[in-house]
This record gives C-alpha cells, sequence and structure tokens, in this order.
C-alpha cells in the first residue's frame, strides 16, 4: 500500500512514536531493572555483605535508582547528549570507550560476513541469470537448500567450530587475533544471510525473466550482458527492503557467534551485560545497535530509491506472467523431519531427563541411543523432554503472538511504526533486554520473542483484512446499519481468522528455535531444566572428548529448522514478504 | 417515513492522491434531483460521469463538498449508524453484482434478518424476511441456502429481497441487471416495475437508454458531472436537447433490434 495525504502523516507518526518509544524503553531501563537489579549488583561487588534492606538502599542510592524514572531518564538523556554514555554498575569505569572499542570488532565481523554472504548470492544467483539468458525456465529454489542455508547463526557457528575448528584443524577456533580468525565466524554469519538474501534474489531474478518487456528487448536485439544487467536493475528493488532486515538481523546472530568464538564484539559485550544485569554497559549498545540500524535503514531505502526513481510506484511496475498455476509443494521433506522429530520426543519422554544414572559423557549404545552429557544424563531422555519444553512454550508465544497480531493488523496505518520495529528487532536482542531487566528466565525469552514476533502476522492480517474490506459483501453493511465494529468483529475477523491461523501454526518451529537460541545464550531456561538451546550450550565445551553432547541437540535443532523452512515455502508463511499479493481471496471466499 | 428525497447542488471531489497533484477534479458539480415515491427515476450516463458517486452520496456514505440530501424535512450525512437508522429503513440499495454483495458464510435468512436486526426494524423478523423471500418469488426452502448453493439469478433476488425486507419507501438500484442474461433481465426489471407501483420510489441508474425508456417515467441525464437533461423519458427519446443525451439516443438506437427480431427476443 503506497500511503498517500492524511495516511503518510498517519505512517510517518507512528514510525516517530515507534521509535521515540525505543529510546524511552532503552532510557528506563534501569529503574524497570529496579529490585532485580539490586540483589544483582549487590552479590557482584560486595559478595561479603548480606542483602540487608539498609545494603539494598545504599546500593540503590549508588545506582541512582531513588530519583525515580523519569529523572534517571532525563539525566541519561543529557549524559548522551554530552558524550557521557554512563558508568558501569559492576566495575564503576565509563561505558563509552569499551562499547566503542567492541563496536569496531563487531563491524569488522560483519564486514567479513558481509563478503562471505556476498559470495554466497553470487553462487545461488548465476545458474539463475545463466538460466534466464538461456530462456530456460529453470526451477525454482527447493526447500532442502533453503532449509540449509537458513540454520541459525548459533547452532551454524557450533557446528562449524567442530568441523573447521575441531575435527580439520583449518583454523583456530577461538579468539580475535588475525584475518584467520575471521573465517569461520564470517561463515557462521554469512552463510544464513547470503543463503536467504541469495534464494530472494534468485527468485526475483527469474521472475523478471519472464515478464513480457524480457521479450521485447530479446526481438529488439539486446545482448546478453545488456539483458542480464536490466533484468539484475529490475530484481534488486523487491529484495532490498529484505537486504535491510538481513543486515540489522546480522546484529542479532553477532551476539552468538561472537560468544561461540569469544570474539570481543559488542555482541558479546551485551550478552555479558545483561547477565550481570550491568544496566549502563547495556543501554550504550543498545545506542550503538539501534544507531547501526537505523544507518542500514536509511541506506537500504535511499539504494532502492535511487534504484526504482521517485516516481515510480508499485502499481506501475510490470507483473510477471504467473508460473504454472499448479502449487508445487514438497511435502516429502517437511514430512520426514516431521516424522524423525515425533520419533526422537516420543522416546525421550519414555526415559528421566534428570537422572545421572550413567557414565559422564558415556558414548551412544543400543540402550543408550544419543549417549550422556557432561552429568551422566541420558541424552535422548533431555532432547525428548526439551521438546516439550521448548515447542510448548513456543505454541503459547505463537498464539499471543496471533491475538496480538489479529488486533494490531486491523489497524494497519497506526500500527506500522511499532510493526516495523518489530519485525527489524532480531529477538536476541529483545532477550537481552528482558533479560537484562528481569533477570534470564524462561518466561523472559518467552517474552522477548513474543515481542517481536507478532510482526508478521500483524502484516498478514493487514493485508488479507484490507482485501476483505474491497468485497462487496463488506462494502454494503453500513448500507444494512451494521456499524465498524460489527464489520471487523462479526465480518472481516472470520474472513480472516483461518488462514491467519494456519500462518501462525507454521511458525512455530521458527518460534522454537529463537527460544533455542536464547536459552543457548543463557538469556532463557536456567539449569538443570532441559532446553535445547541449555543442552547444546552445555555440550559445547565437551566437543572434542564427546561429540554425541552437541550432535544429539544439534540434530533435534536441524531436524526442526528444516521442517520451519519447508512448511515456510509450502504456505502462507512467505506471503509476509510479499505485501498486496497475499492469501487467496478465492479460496477465503470458499471456506465456510 | 414519507416525504421527497432530494439532493440539492451537490458538488463532490475526490480527495487529492499524494501532494504533487494539487488539483482535485470535481465529479459532481452542482447536481440536483428529487424523487417521490410511487415514481421511478432513470439516472443515464457514459461511465465515469459521476452516477454511482452521486448514488454514495444518497446513501449517506460520502459527503458532498457542497449541498445537501434530504428526505422530507430531515437532512442527511454521513455518520454513526445509530444517528442514520431512520434513514436506512427508509433509503436501502442494491449494488452493481448484487450477488456480489452476498456474504458467502451466511445463509439466506442470516443475511435477510441483519439489515431487520440492525435497523432495529419493528415485527417479527422472521415473518418479514418470508414475506421479502416470497415477493422476490423465490421458494421457501431456499432461506437455509448459502449463496455458493444458489443460482446467480436467485442470489439478485436474494438481494433484492434484502433490501425489500425492511419496507423502504424508495430503492436505489444501481445497474441491478448489468450482469444479466435477457430473460432474467426482464424479470428483476418486471419485479422492480411492480414494486413503483405498489408506491415504491425507485432511482435506477443504468448507462442503458432501453431500460430507462422501459422502466421510468423521467430521466436525468449526467455528463462530466452535472445534470444535463432532466425529462420525461419519452420527450428526452424524442428530441434529446443536449449532446450528451443526443450520443446516448443514438447509441441506443444503434443497439435497438429490428421490429420482427425484437418481438423475439422480448
Amino acid at each position: 500500500m503506497i500511503p498517500t495525504g492524511t495516511a503518510l502523516l498517519k505512517v510517518t507518526a507512528s514510525r516517530i512514536v515507534a521509535l521515540t518509544g525505543l529510546v524511552v524503553l532503552v532510557g528506563m531501563m534501569p529503574w524497570l531493572s529496579g529490585r532485580g537489579a539490586e540483589y544483582t549488583i549487590l552479590r557482584a561487588k560486595y559478595s561479603d555483605r548480606e542483602p540487608t534492606p539498609e545494603a539494598l538502599a545504599a546500593i540503590r542510592a549508588e545506582l541512582g535508582l531513588e530519583q525515580g524514572p523519569l529523572a534517571m531518564f532525563v539525566s541519561w538523556v543529557q549524559g548522551v547528549f554530552a558524550g557521557d554514555l554512563g558508568i558501569s554498575w559492576i566495575n564503576s569505569t565509563p561505558v563509552g570507550p569499551g562499547i566503542g572499542a567492541a563496536l569496531g570488532v563487531s563491524v569488522t565481523l560483519m564486514g567479513f560476513a558481509i563478503v562471505a554472504a556476498a559470495i554466497i548470492v553470487l553462487l545461488i544467483c548465476v545458474p539463475a541469470v545463466r538460466d534466464g539468458l538461456r530462456q530456460r525456465r529453470g526451477q525454482a529454489s527447493g526447500a532442502l537448500p533453503a532449509a540449509l542455508t537458513s540454520l541459525p547463526e548459533f547452532l551454524l557457528s557450533a557446528m562449524l567450530l567442530v568441523v573447521g575448528g575441531v575435527w580439520l584443524q583449518w583454523f583456530p577456533p577461538f579468539g580475535w587475533k588475525g584475518p584467520e580468525h575471521a573465517v569461520l565466524p564470517a561463515l557462521a554469519l554469512g552463510i544464513p544471510a547470503g543463503g536467504l538474501m541469495g534464494l530472494l534474489l534468485s527468485d526475483a531474478i527469474r521472475a523478471a525473466y519472464g515478464e513480457k518487456w524480457v521479450a521485447t528487448w530479446r526481438l529488439a536485439g539486446a545482448g546478453r550482458a545488456q539483458l542480464a544487467l536490466a533484468v539484475l536493475r529490475r530484481a534488486l528493488p523487491a529484495v532490498l527492503p529484505q537486504l535491510g532486515l538481513v543486515l540489522i538481523g546480522l546484529t542479532g546472530g553477532a551476539v552468538a557467534v561472537e560468544k561461540v568464538y569469544a570474539i570481543p564484539g559488542l555482541g558479546r559485550a551485551l550478552l555479558g551485560a545483561a547477565s550481570a544485569q550491568d544496566i549502563p554497559t547495556l543501554q550504550a549498545g543498545m545506542l550503538a545497535l539501534m544507531g547501526l540500524a537505523l544507518l542500514v535503514g536509511t541506506l537500504t531505502t535511499a539504494a532502492r530509491y535511487l534504484l526504482i526513481g521517485p516516481a515510480v510506484r508499485l502499481g506501475t511496475l510490470p507483473l510477471a506472467e504467473p508460473p504454472r498455476s499448479a502449487v508445487h509443494r514438497q511435502l516429502a521433506v517437511p514430512a520426514v523431519s516431521a516424522a524423525a522429530l515425533l520419533l526422537i520426543i516420543g522416546a525421550g519422554l519414555l526415559r528421566d531427563p534428570y537422572a545421572s544414572a550413567h557414565q559422564r559423557l558415556a558414548a551412544p549404545t543400543w540402550s543408550l541411543p544419543f549417549g550422556a552429557d557432561a552429568s551422566g544424563r541420558d541424552l535422548l531422555a533431555r532432547v525428548g523432554h526439551g521438546a516439550v519444553g521448548t515447542l510448548g512454550t513456543a505454541l503459547v508465544v505463537v498464539l499471543v503472538c496471533l491475538a496480538v497480531g489479529i488486533a494490531v493488523g486491523l489497524f494497519p496505518l497506526a500500527a506500522t511504526g511499532p510493526l516495523e520495529v518489530a519485525n527489524a528487532a532480531p529477538p536476541i536482542l529483545a532477550g537481552l533486554v528482558v533479560a537484562a531487566i528481569t533477570g534470564p528466565s524462561a518466561q523472559g525469552a518467552a517474552l522477548a520473542v513474543a515481542a517481536v514476533s507478532w510482526a508478521p502476522l500483524a502484516a498478514h492480517t493487514a493485508a488479507l483484512a484490507q482485501e476483505a474490506r474491497a468485497q462487496p459483501y463488506i462494502q454494503i453493511l453500513p448500507v444494512l446499519g451494521v456499524g465498524k465494529a460489527g464489520i471487523m468483529l462479526r465480518y472481516i475477523l472470520p474472513a480472516v481468522a483461518r488462514p491467519l491461523l494456519r500462518h501462525a501454526m507454521l511458525r512455530l518451529p521458527g518460534v522454537a528455535l529463537a527460544l533455542a537460541a536464547l536459552g543457548f545464550l543463557g538469556l532463557g531456561p536456567q539449569q538443570p531444566s532441559p532446553e535445547w538451546g541449555l543442552i547444546l550450550a552445555e555440550g559445547i565445551g565437551y566437543v572434542e572428548r564427546a561429540p554425541w553432547a552437541v550432535l544429539a541437540p544439534a540434530s533435534a535443532l536441524v531436524l526442526a529448522s528444516v521442517l520451519a523452512v519447508s512448511l515456510a515455502g509450502t504456505g502462507s508463511g512467505s506471503g509476509a514478504a510479499r505485501p498486496g499479493r497475499l492469501g487467496n481471496p478465492a479460496a477465503a471466499r470458499a471456506e465456510k | 417515513m414519507t416525504g421527497t428525497l432530494a439532493a440539492e447542488g451537490i458538488s463532490f471531489a475526490y480527495p487529492t492522491r499524494g501532494f504533487r497533484n494539487k488539483q482535485p477534479a470535481e465529479t459532481l458539480r452542482h447536481v440536483s434531483l428529487r424523487i417521490s415515491p410511487g415514481t421511478s427515476t432513470a439516472l443515464v450516463g457514459s461511465s465515469g460521469s459521476g452516477k454511482s458517486t452521486l448514488v454514495r452520496i444518497l446513501l449517506a456514505m460520502a459527503k458532498p463538498s457542497t449541498g445537501t440530501v434530504s428526505l422530507g424535512a430531515r437532512d442527511v450525512a454521513p455518520g454513526p449508524v445509530r444517528t442514520l437508522r431512520w434513514y436506512r429503513r427508509a433509503v436501502q440499495y442494491i449494488p452493481q453484482n448484487p450477488a456480489g454483495s452476498l456474504d458467502p458464510r451466511m445463509t439466506v435468512s442470516q443475511l435477510l434478518m441483519e439489515p431487520l436486526r440492525q435497523l432495529r426494524v419493528e415485527g417479527n423478523h422472521r415473518d418479514l424476511a418470508a414475506q421479502a423471500l416470497e415477493r422476490v418469488e423465490l421458494p421457501a426452502r431456499a432461506m437455509h441456502r448459502r449463496p455458493g448453493e444458489l443460482s446467480g439469478g436467485q442470489n439478485q433476488r436474494v438481494a433484492i429481497a434484502r433490501a425489500l425486507a425492511v419496507k423502504p419507501t424508495y430503492l436505489l438500484a444501481d445497474e441491478p441487471v448489468s450482469g444479466l442474461d435477457l430473460p432474467l433481465r426482464d424479470a428483476v426489471l418486471e419485479l422492480l416495475d411492480g414494486l413503483v407501483h405498489e408506491g415504491l420510489g425507485l432511482l435506477l441508474v443504468t448507462h442503458d437508454l432501453t431500460t430507462a425508456a422501459r422502466m421510468c417515467g423521467t430521466t436525468a441525464v449526467l455528463s462530466g458531472g452535472s445534470t444535463v437533461e432532466q425529462a420525461p423519458t419519452g420527450q428526452l427519446l424524442e428530441s434529446p436537447a443536449s449532446p450528451a443525451a443526443v450520443a446516448l439516443v443514438q447509441a441506443s438506437r444503434g443497439l435497438q433490434l429490428p421490429a420482427p427480431l425484437q418481438a423475439v427476443a422480448l
């Protein structure tokens, strides 16, 4: 939808409100963290003191928590404008210089990652360009390669560490001293980013080759290079907004990658600050990340503007001839991965996940198929029980997101700002903020993931509702005396509910992976609960002696990723990325 | 509620899109129209002449930039549902593509009862719905069907029955027969004709003068957003005064069948 007139004003106002809200949230963090933080700081700084009311009051006074939320926020904002980012709560040194150095490391790492991603994009797109030049329709990207390139960064970096750093010993596994240290982390960040961008771009290129003007150019005798360049120029604007999101997403992925490879970047600094509840450090880091995200967003918007020009509206761009209308669904991949996952869960649920009944790091045998972890606990049982915890939480998160998404999506213009912020914010960053405020917990992780996961559902709701509103049977309702609320609740809601429920369920594995990522980083459930990310984090220290301690949770997570991506490909999950062509009005109408 | 349905000096301009396009195009300029119960008026004009916009304004679904719509002594303007119930009970509407205006999830009975309930019509709603269904000559068993289970012509009748269920004084019909084959077209027009004889005030929006000639005593010609001619239909057909009316009359003559064939077709 292209905003016009008052709509544009509404959208702009909504964006400003969302951004201001974000700044206020960051500024309010010390006050929000309140009581929990006092205990943590007391334990961290003065481990000899008892948590008496007097001691806690002293901490409060020392941290400036007595001033009340507004005064704290104002003094923080004043400090920021004066170049003073605050004093660390833990070691009482200024926060600014450390964050600056960490930002430098992270930006360098992201630079390497972008190079890796660019190579992968090239590898994926060259066949698409070649197919188009040879006038072959070629196959759209399959589900399995898509799934393999979309493993979450924390899982990929763990796997690359095992393979490239430990088994093959081609690259140093830890540290940040020279370019050779950057290879594995850059791959861990670049493969998912480049994979996603490459698949989107190659699909856009194939679609562009199907447009009518290409045939006209061919008849007019355009050269191969000329044609390829024109197609590329046509395909790029469609994927640029996604590029912005992917680049911002790198900041979230960097947290996990920097932790695994022990890189002294911004992500690791934030993670340390969040688990120690060192709020000033976290505030400074979040500010740096928001600045980075704003810069990236502005650059991609500017690039898009330069490519398609100011006058061209989306509606005037040519449309591709629709390829075969038969929906080509690859059901084998999701079915096999779902079955394997169910088998693991079923077998694991029958066993005890807490008893240390086995030898430490026992190797897999027939009676102990996945081996045992460092405490001698049955890994199959832990992975199976972990599935229930992780997937169960994910189900609750998804249902909450569905409710929020529908409520927000029915008022799309006013929600544009929060929607864009939530859509761009990586769940890991949300997890950092929540963990810093409430301390790490399963509920905190769920809250963090829910806080950013409602956005695609809201966007889908908005698109479906817009489509429903255009139906003649909705348009006539005012004449029949049906009021605005009645139209919304009794007509539009039933029309959009079913496709949205399906979309929400398709997001389930993805949400489970986000929860696992937080668990892996220590921002979710704590020991000894069997949570997938936590099991992986526990196993990774023993990867050289007992690779199965990593293999068991990693394979469950890989199965979940494959399931997530292959489901998103077959259903409406990908719909949210394509505004204006969402859902299927005929199908929505046919449902009774 | 009886009295004349009147639009006086209506002008309308669609809001400008974007900032660059500063000149709003006026869709309607000082259009006036009066309808009384028991008469039928045709509103003709080529597509884009502003007919549908005028209907939206008459339905209080769009606000004119100048001019007023009134029923009897009361002025009408777009607003919340509860302030307009009396007007909606008196003035009902059959949209273009009436069959598409039926929610596919609802049964005919639910469709017919919805306006009765929403507009707080007095009396037994079930009986009123049944009467409306009978009036459009649909069998009572159609009550429990959904639009998907009925034919296009039957759905058209359901849409008309829904408009009639609240016993309106006026009916605005926007190209109600445009998508129908000839026999169905005749049946629907006959039904509307009968309603006018029973005292309904009908405004029939059409681009086709033949329909106007058959149905309506008065015809108003809309061209470029203004009423260029308003006259008894017969007089308009005999001696059209404005260029727009001349063009419409010529176009309808060109379409007319030779007399013998016409007899067969009707």
